[in-house]
Order: C-alpha cells, then sequence, then structure tokens
C-alpha cells in the first residue's frame, strides 16, 4: 500500500500542482470505483453460495430421514467424534493432503519452468502431454490404474521381473498401498493443471532480472530458488490454497479407483458425505455437519499458508 | 492484438446466437408440456436402455387401458436417479420430478420412509397377492402398497460345464449344493484346470447378502432399522464360509465391474454365483456358447436354508405429483396386470419379471442354446418363488461398509465375535 | 556438462510425457475395439471403431448435448473471466481495508462441498422456476448462474494482479482514460495470458461439471456430455467400446482449446533462462 502510494504520489506530481482539488475529488471518486469492479461478484457470490451456506449451516444442527428434519442442537456435532468412519475419513484426507499437495506444487512448479524455456525442443508437444491427464476421463483412468496396480498387472510384473520384490503385491487390497496409488492418482491428475497457473505467471516475470543475474554469476538453480520462487509467490500462494481446498474435497479419484476400500482404508471426507446424502438413508443434517468440518479445516490451512507467504500485515 | 478481438467478438455473437435459439425451444416447450392438474404427459425414469427402459417401452405398447396421455420414457443412470430424487424430494420442489420412478429393492425403505408423503399409495390399484411374495416386504411400507414389483434379482449359480467336467464333475453335481460342497468343488476344480471357482470383490459383500437370503435373514431385524448383526447366526456362518473360501485359494480378485465381467468373459473363472441380470454378460463371449449352465445358489449349511436367493432387482413407484391419477392408471393396465406384457418382456428383452400369473406363458419355457438348450427362464422364475421374503429395511449399505471393514479385520484374523460386536456397535451408534 | 543437462531434462520430460499420455492413448485405442477386449484391458487397436462409432450415434443424442455442454462451457467461461477478472483487478488495484475484509470472505465461499449447498440452491433455483423459467429448474440459465462468478477465479485474478507492474495504471490515468478504461485498454491486453490460464480453466471446469447439471436438468434434450456418458455407463451390460468412443468425443474440445490457449504462454524472446 504504501509503496504504491508514493509510487502514484511522484507520477502524480504535476498534475496536483496544478488542481489538488480535483485531485482530491478523483481519488475519493476512485475508491467508489474500485466498489464497482467488484459489485457483481460479491451479489452473486451471496446469492449462489452464501445463502446456501448458511442454509447448510442451519442444516448441521438438525438431523432426521430425508424431509423429516428437526432440531438436535449440538448432537451432530458430538456425533462426529464419536464416528469411527467420520475418523477414518478425516484420517486419510489428512494423509492425501500432508504428502500430496507439497509433492504436486513442486513437481508443477518444476514442469513449468522447465516448459517456459524457448529453446526448448517440442514445448508444445510436452505441455499438451502433461496437461492431458486432467482433460482424460476419470472411467479412462480408474480403469488403467486397476490395471496397472493389479496383482498381475504391469507394476506388479515390472518389479517381479526386476527381483525387486518376490511376490505380487495387492496394491488395491492392502490399506497403505491403496492411499499410495490414490495420492499417485491425484498428483497425476492435477500436476499440469497446477503448471497451467505458473505457465501463465511466469510471463509477468520481467526476463531482465534473470539476465542480471546470470551477469552476477547464478546458476539456474539459484535463479530458480532466488528470482522465479519469490517472483510466484501470489501465485504459489493461490495454487497451494486451492489444492488444498481440492484435496480436501476429493472424491472422483477416491470413488472411481477403490471406492473408499480396503474396508474405509482410502475413504475421504467428500466421499463419506456423499454417502451419507445419497447412498445411505439420506441425512443432510449430519451430512451438512461434516462438510463444515472440511469448512472449518480449510479456514485454518488457509490463514497458515496466508501467513507463511506473509501476505496479511 | 486485433485477432484477440476479433475471436472475442465472434465467440460473443455465437453465444448470442446459441443463446437465442435455446431461449426459443424453451419457450415454446414449456407452453407445450405444461398443464392444469389432470395432465397429458407423464414421465418415467428408468436406467438401462436394454433392459427397463425397453421394458417401459413395451409397456406403453401393451397399455390396454382408456387414459388419454402421452407416457415419455426418460433414461438416467441408477445413481443419477437416487441424486436427483433425494436433491428433488427433499428440497420439496416438485418441479421436474417424474411420475413413474424405478427403485432398487434395497433402498426403497428409504425412500418411502424419508419422503413419506412424496409417494403415492398403490393399494387400491394393483393386488399385490399376483406377485411373488419376496417382493411384497420391501415394496410396501405402513400397511400401504406403493411399489409394482418389476424384475426379479432371482440369483443362480452360472457355471462353466467344460471346466467341471475337466474335473470331473456333471452339472448335477452343483446342483442344490451347500456354500461349503461349492468350496470343495473349486478345489478340485482349480486343481484340474487351474481355474479360479469365483472372482471377488473385497468391497462388495454381495456374496453375503446372498448367503444370508437363503436363510430369511438381514443386517436389519424385522423392523427395519435395528441392526442385527452380533447375534446374527446366519451372518457369523456367512462370515465363515466366506473366509474359508478366500483362504481355498479359489478366488480371483477383482476391484471393479468391468474386471468383474472381464473375468468370465475371458475364461478366467469356473463360475458366477450372482443375479439373472447378468444372463446378457455372460452371452457376450459368443464363443463360449454351450459351455454354461445355471443351477439353484448354493445355500448355507443350516438348518431352514433353501437353495434360492435374490440379488437387486427393482420395483417402479408412482411419485406424489401431478400425473399421479394417469401413473397409476398407466401402472395397473401394464406391469399390474397384464400377463401378456410379461411374455413379450422375457422374449423381447429377457427381464424376468414377478407377476406369478405371467410365470405360465410359452415365452418362459424357451430353451436357450447358449446355455445348452437350458430353460433358464422357466428356472429362474421358479426359484424366484422360493426365495425367503426378508424386509431389507433401511440401512443396507450403510451397515454393508462398516460390515466391509469388518471383514477385513477378520481376514486379518481378529475373532469373528470381536468383528460383529464391533460392527453392531458402530451400526448403532451411526444410524440413530 | 550443459550437453549431459539437456539429456536429463529431456528424459525426465519423456517419461513424464509417457506416464501422462499412456491412459489417453489407451483411451483412443479403446475406442476401436469391442466392449470385452476393453474390459480385458487390451491394448492394441482393433477393427471395431465404426461399429462402436454406429452404435454410439444410434443409442444416444450425442450432438445436443454436445450442443449444450458448449453452450454453457462458453457462456459461463466468458462471464467468469469478466467478472473474476474485474473483480480481481478492483480488489488489488483498489485496494482498500474494507475491500480486503470482503475479498477474505469472499474466500469463505470456496471451501464447502458443493454438495452441501446443492439441496439449499436446488430449493431457490425452484422457488423462481415458475416466475423466471429461463432461469429455473431445468434450464441451461440455472445451469451457468452460479459457475458464472467464483471466488477462486477473483483469487486466481488478484494474485496475478499482484505482478501486474502498477505504473501502467498510473500512465493509463494520466493518459485521460476513464478507470473503466484503463482496465479495458490498458490491463486486459496486458494481462492476456492469464485470460488464457483462466479461459482453459475454465472452459474444463464447466465442460466436466457434473453434479450441479445433473440435478437441476431434468429434460433429456438439455442433457450436457458428462450426464450423457454416465447413463451410457449406467446398464447391466455396458458397453465399454461405445462408452469410450463417447468419452474421447468429450474430451477433444479441452484439448482443443488448451492448444489453441496455450500458444498464449510464449516464454519472452529476450532474456529468458537459457539451460
Amino acid at each position: 500500500m504504501s509503496q504504491q502510494k508514493t509510487k502514484r504520489g511522484e507520477i502524480d506530481l504535476p498534475v496536483r500542482l496544478k488542481d489538488s482539488k480535483r485531485q482530491k475529488t478523483g481519488v475519493y471518486f476512485r475508491k467508489k470505483v474500485g466498489w464497482l469492479f467488484i459489485i457483481v461478484s460479491i451479489i452473486a457470490i451471496t446469492i449462489f453460495n452464501f445463502y446456501p451456506m448458511v442454509q447448510a449451516f442451519l442444516l448441521s444442527f438438525q438431523s432426521g430421514m430425508g424431509a423429516n428434519l428437526e432440531y438436535v442442537g449440538f448432537d451432530n456435532w458430538r456425533r462426529l467424534f464419536g464416528d469411527p468412519t467420520f475418523i477414518a475419513a478425516l484420517t486419510n484426507t489428512s494423509i492425501y493432503l500432508l504428502i500430496q499437495v507439497p509433492l504436486m506444487i513442486v513437481l508443477a512448479l518444476f514442469f513449468s519452468v522447465l516448459l517456459n524455456d524457448p529453446n526448448l525442443k517440442f514445448r508444445g508437444f510436452f505441455r499438451i502431454a502433461i496437461f492431458l491427464p486432467c482433460v482424460t476421463s476419470l472411467v479412462a483412468y480408474s480403469v488403467i490404474f486397476k490395471y496397472l496396480f493389479g496383482v498381475d498387472g504391469i507394476i506388479n510384473l515390472f518389479l517381479l521381473n526386476f527381483g525387486i520384490i518376490s511376490e505380487a503385491i495387492n496394491f488395491l487390497a492392502d490399506p497403505v498401498w491403496a492411499k499410495v496409488v490414490i495420492i499417485l492418482a491425484i498428483t497425476w491428475r492435477w500436476t499440469g493443471y497446477n503448471m497451467i497457473f505458473y505457465l501463465a505467471a511466469l510471463q509477468n516475470v520481467d526476463k531482465s532480472i534473470y539476465e542480471a543475474a546470470r551477469m552476477d554469476g547464478a546458476n539456474a538453480i539459484q535463479q530458480f530458488f532466488q528470482i522465479t520462487v519469490p517472483m510466484l509467490k501470489p501465485i504459489i500462494l493461490f495454487t497451494s490454497i486451492t489444492s488444498t481446498i481440492g484435496t480436501l474435497q476429493i472424491f472422483d479419484e477416491v470413488v472411481n479407483i477403490t471406492n473408499g476400500g480396503p474396508g474405509n482404508a482410502t475413504l475421504s471426507i467428500s466421499q463419506y458425505i456423499y454417502n451419507l446424502s445419497f447412498e445411505y438413508t439420506p441425512d443432510f443434517g449430519y451430512a451438512s455437519t461434516v462438510s463444515y468440518v472440511i469448512v472449518i479445516l480449510v479456514i485454518i490451512l488457509s490463514i497458515i499458508q496466508f501467513r507463511v507467504a506473509g501476505e496479511k500485515k | 492484438m486485433k485477432k484477440f478481438y476479433l475471436m472475442l467478438m465472434l465467440v460473443v455473437g455465437m453465444v448470442v446466437l446459441a443463446a437465442c435459439s435455446s431461449g426459443d425451444e424453451e419457450a415454446s416447450e414449456d407452453s407445450g408440456s405444461e398443464g392444469s392438474s389432470s395432465v397429458d404427459t407423464i414421465t418415467a425414469w428408468a436406467w438401462d436402455p436394454a433392459f427397463n427402459i425397453a421394458a417401459l417401452e413395451k409397456a406403453k405398447e401393451a397399455y390396454d387401458g382408456d387414459g388419454e396421455y402421452e407416457v415419455e420414457v426418460i433414461e438416467n443412470a441408477q445413481d443419477d436417479i437416487i441424486q436427483k430424487l433425494n436433491t428433488g424430494l427433499s428440497s420439496g420442489t416438485t418441479k421436474g420430478m417424474p411420475n413413474i420412478v424405478l427403485i432398487e429393492d434395497y433402498r426403497a425403505q428409504s425412500f418411502l420412509q424419508a419422503y413419506p408423503d412424496s409417494f403415492y399409495p398403490l393399494t387400491d390399484v394393483i393386488n399385490s397377492e399376483d406377485f411373488a411374495e419376496y417382493k411384497i416386504a420391501t415394496t410396501s411400507y405402513d400397511g400401504e402398497q406403493y411399489g409394482v414389483p418389476f424384475d426379479t434379482g432371482v440369483a443362480g449359480l452360472y457355471v462353466r460345464t467344460d471346466y467341471l467336467e475337466e474335473a470331473g464333475y456333471t452339472v448335477e453335481d452343483v446342483t442344490n449344493i451347500t456354500w461349503d460342497e461349492y468350496i470343495e468343488i473349486g478345489k478340485s476344480v482349480k486343481e484340474a484346470t487351474g481355474k479360479n471357482m469365483l472372482t471377488m470383490d473385497p468391497n462388495d459383500l454381495a456374496p453375503i447378502r446372498m448367503m444370508i437370503q437363503t436363510n430369511g435373514s438381514w443386517y436389519v431385524d424385522e423392523d427395519g432399522s435395528t441392526p442385527n448383526i452380533a447375534e446374527n447366526e446366519t451372518l457369523v456362518k456367512a462370515f465363515e464360509t466366506y473366509k474359508k473360501m478366500m483362504e481355498a485359494d479359489i478366488t480371483k480378485v477383482v476391484s471393479d465391474w468391468s474386471q468383474f465381467v472381464g473375468a468370465f468373459n475371458s475364461g478366467d473363472v469356473a463360475s458366477v454365483p450372482t443375479g439373472n441380470w447378468i444372463t446378457p454378460s455372460v452371452k457376450q463371449a459368443a464363443e463360449q456358447s454351450g459351455q454354461w449352465a445355471v443351477v439353484p445358489m448354493p445355500r448355507l449349511d443350516m438348518d431352514g436354508a433353501v437353495n434360492a436367493s435374490n440379488l437387486g432387482g427393482s420395483s417402479w413407484y408412482v411419485l406424489n405429483v401431478d400425473g399421479k391419477e394417469e401413473a397409476a392408471d398407466f401402472m395397473l393396465n401394464t406391469f399390474g396386470s397384464n400377463p401378456d406384457l410379461y411374455q413379450t418382456l422375457v422374449k423381447d428383452i429377457g427381464a424376468i419379471g414377478t407377476y406369478s400369473a405371467a410365470a405360465e406363458g410359452d415365452a418362459f419355457a424357451a430353451e436357450d442354446e447358449f446355455f445348452n438348450g437350458q430353460t433358464i427362464i422357466a428356472d429362474f422364475s421358479k426359484w424366484t418363488e422360493e426365495i425367503p421374503g426378508v424386509n431389507y429395511g433401511l440401512h443396507t449399505y450403510a451397515i454393508e461398509d462398516i460390515l466391509v471393514t469388518g471383514m477385513q479385520d477378520y481376514l486379518n484374523g481378529t475373532e469373528l465375535e470381536t468383528v460383529l460386536e464391533n460392527v453392531q456397535g458402530q451400526a448403532e451408534a451411526q444410524l440413530k | 556438462m550443459k550437453n549431459l543437462k539437456r539429456i536429463f531434462i529431456y528424459t525426465f520430460l519423456s517419461l513424464a510425457a509417457i506416464v501422462s499420455i499412456f491412459p489417453f492413448l489407451w483411451m483412443l485405442v479403446s475406442i476401436t475395439n469391442k466392449s470385452v477386449d476393453v474390459t480385458q484391458g487390451r491394448l492394441l487397436p482393433g477393427t471395431h471403431l465404426i461399429e462402436n462409432m454406429k452404435t454410439l450415434f444410434a443409442t444416444v443424442d450425442i450432438v445436443p448435448a454436445l450442443m449444450n455442454s458448449a453452450i454453457i462451457a462458453i457462456i459461463s467461461t466468458i462471464l467468469t473471466l469478466l467478472f473474476a477478472s474485474l473483480a480481481g483487478y478492483g480488489f488489488e488495484i483498489h485496494r482498500s481495508r474494507g475491500k480486503d475484509i470482503v475479498f477474505t470472505v469472499l474466500l469463505l465461499s470456496m471451501m464447502i462441498p458443493f454438495a452441501a449447498i446443492m439441496v439449499p440452491l436446488y430449493r431457490m433455483f425452484g422457488s423462481i422456476s415458475e416466475t423466471a423459467p429461463l432461469i429455473g429448474i431445468d434450464s441451461l440459465g440455472a445451469v451457468i448462474l452460479p459457475t458464472a462468478t467464483t471466488a477462486f477465479f477473483i483469487f486466481f485474478f488478484r494474485q496475478n494482479t499482484k505482478m501486474f507492474p502498477k505504473d501502467l495504471v498510473e500512465a493509463g490515468r494520466i493518459d485521460g482514460l476513464s478507470e473503466l478504461g484503463v482496465f479495458f485498454r490498458v490491463y486486459m491486453p496486458t494481462m492476456k495470458t492469464t485470460y488464457a490460464a483462466a479461459a482453459i480453466i475454465s472452459f474444463m471446469n464447466s465442460w466436466n461439471n457434473y453434479l450441479w447439471p445433473l440435478v437441476i436438468l431434468q429434460s433429456p434434450e438439455k442433457r450436457t456430455i458428462p450426464l450423457l456418458i454416465s447413463n451410457l455407463g449406467s446398464s447391466y451390460s455396458p458397453d465399454y467400446g461405445v462408452i469410450m468412443s463417447a468419452i474421447v468425443i468429450a474430451t477433444l474440445p479441452t484439448a482443443l482449446v488448451f492448444f489453441l490457449m496455450q500458444k498464449h504462454f510464449v516464454a519472452g524472446m529476450m532474456g529468458s533462462v537459457k539451460g
């Protein structure tokens, strides 16, 4: 803010000398104009998101089958902590989050820097190749993943042939391996997606900074950490928050690849919400309560991420 | 830069055009379909174009009442129907809801109890005694008949006769057997042919469901909501049998539907114990014609268990919205009273209904070349009458999700008693 | 040394490309195979392509579904780009304490799973269906509206605006441009790549959106592509060859949009990183 002011001050100087009064009303007017830029979005988001969110919040204090809801106070919230299925879903989702998000962000950054190099041959091909997973249909890729990681799948064949393992691993029926497969699947699917944001943002980085750094003898890795990462900080913050939200709400991959199994070993919170609403006898009240757990988690994690990125003053 | 704006304008132009044309469409549609409470079009939702959608089309042709209305058949995936119904009914908005909807029997009680005023009672419309007895418990609620029973989920044991022969068995040897005998046969088949006896999906307890129904038992008590797990001797027996099967090394593990179908299509397994609706998938592998037979479902080795069970199956329901009288009239004059329709259904789409009077017709006695001339339809409908009736109640899938975890623990060595008590406790806590 | 690094980079990228493309290729191969072969994971092309396509076009109305999806995706992308960039710009360039608070609150709206707000949202559209059928239940308008402005893209544009050289705004003002003029004449052209990225993502999200169109659309002629594919897979004996054909057709537009838009991600010519 302060930086902006001084800049504006410098440039505005001649104008202000001429007619300081007009300039003042101009600034005032500009402040109002600022609201005009955002007003449509505020109204739309209030109607289509906040209003239903409030309704959902009220629902979280109700319980019952389908349309027969009644207020139960904090019962749903109490029920949460004694619900082993919820605890399992929460644990699984947290594991996905902790491992998958950092892994994906780093990979995406790495790809985007490599694919931003104008001297790289087949750049367009590599870009579309790495982007393709996020448009490849879930059906196709879940079938593929199941075959790759099946007992007689390619991965097992490979590992057996090279003597890395002596007996085929039943990846999808093992609680730990199944989680690994899910993490790989999410990463595989969404790395290209995040790469797009970085590729776009890299265009806004002033190229002369790199020139100067190279003059100073900085190598590629130093340039990456000392220029690219700091310059892309706003976008890295954006992707890490949205990826956190995405992973906390992960649903498609789990449903299509393991359907939550074996047992509840890969069940995610979103899948549980879905089950409570549609798979079992519907209890929209309790489902809302579980949803708000996600909201609370995202809020906490976002505050942490904003703090780490040093956004808030 | 100019190109960019040009493209933008082009796109905007396209969109405006598209929006206008689709707007026109909408206007004309609205004036056509929206009438007063007496409607001239009713809609029906179902999910399989080769099966229940086709059945609806046949029903339209067979309709012999004097109602003057159109029936529009709309295809929606089964999961999609569940989501749409839940969203629509719980929001209290009836706009867009169908008049007739097909619901799987395991889920019927949930819908009937969760949205009590949303379904139209058919007690005075159809005669529930005309249908297979076991279907009535699931399609009625609180003394009222709501559903028109449709297809049977009667289960059978599909066997590869050539593999059995190789191991020295005949079809008679696998007819009316217990699951324990089945496992023993499975072992010899594996020894002789190297093929597994069946596929198993660790996330799907359909085999358990079929096993316990042979003894008239379910996951819940007769009231349809109290979990009946820990004290359920039938369930204990089923779990033991399941584990025995896994340990006998006669199962091929699969993790989804396409692998399940793939396994028997490619001849990897010697038998498929499942619902009769799998027949078209089995026949898909045309080169295996003449190598299959269907025998009654194995029973649990307990007193009272019978060689007949069920998996899936569904029924028609009429929603309490404008057009319900017409919808009820349609149901009465088709699935509710027309034995000839059921003949057509069997002949043309292989759908076996549960309308008892229909079973005498010729179509049911037809021989199937693929199954070596066996009269599989007649066999299935005979077994249908023997299926023990159980009240599936409200929580089949909720309890099963807990049971799946329990099964894993049990297979990994936890005492069965502990496992089931655990499941009972969890289910009671969760299903208040 | 330099060559070694090149070799490493190309090997790494090629591996990543193979891993990424493999399921996509399998998808392409599958449309030429019979259902039985697809379920058995056959990796070689077959001869069933024409038959699959014939069955597909005979059993479902894929063209109207493509049209519906295209209308929804295009309108919703344009609205998203416009409103989100306006808001993102407003929040960053006309920054104030009040707006920062509003912004934080807006972010909250991304955090709840959609399944949780679906029923209230449905009820809302149900209540306006009689008075405004163009945006009521079973209208394309109702599909577009909730997705046309999202905090996600506002956040995205705001973060990108942080990297936008603010001097340009001032320069524009001095040139006598109005506030909106600065936005349209200065900001928009400068941020072309940001718009390209947002367009790709927005188009893709909208094209693949499933749950909301599913519940809000009722009549078959208004179905979008994902709904149509969901139906194909739901029969007791699904034909996987045909399903894959539909999926491939449904995937191509997004791939195409990406391909067209990614050309804007051209690395600066002059002083960019050299390997």
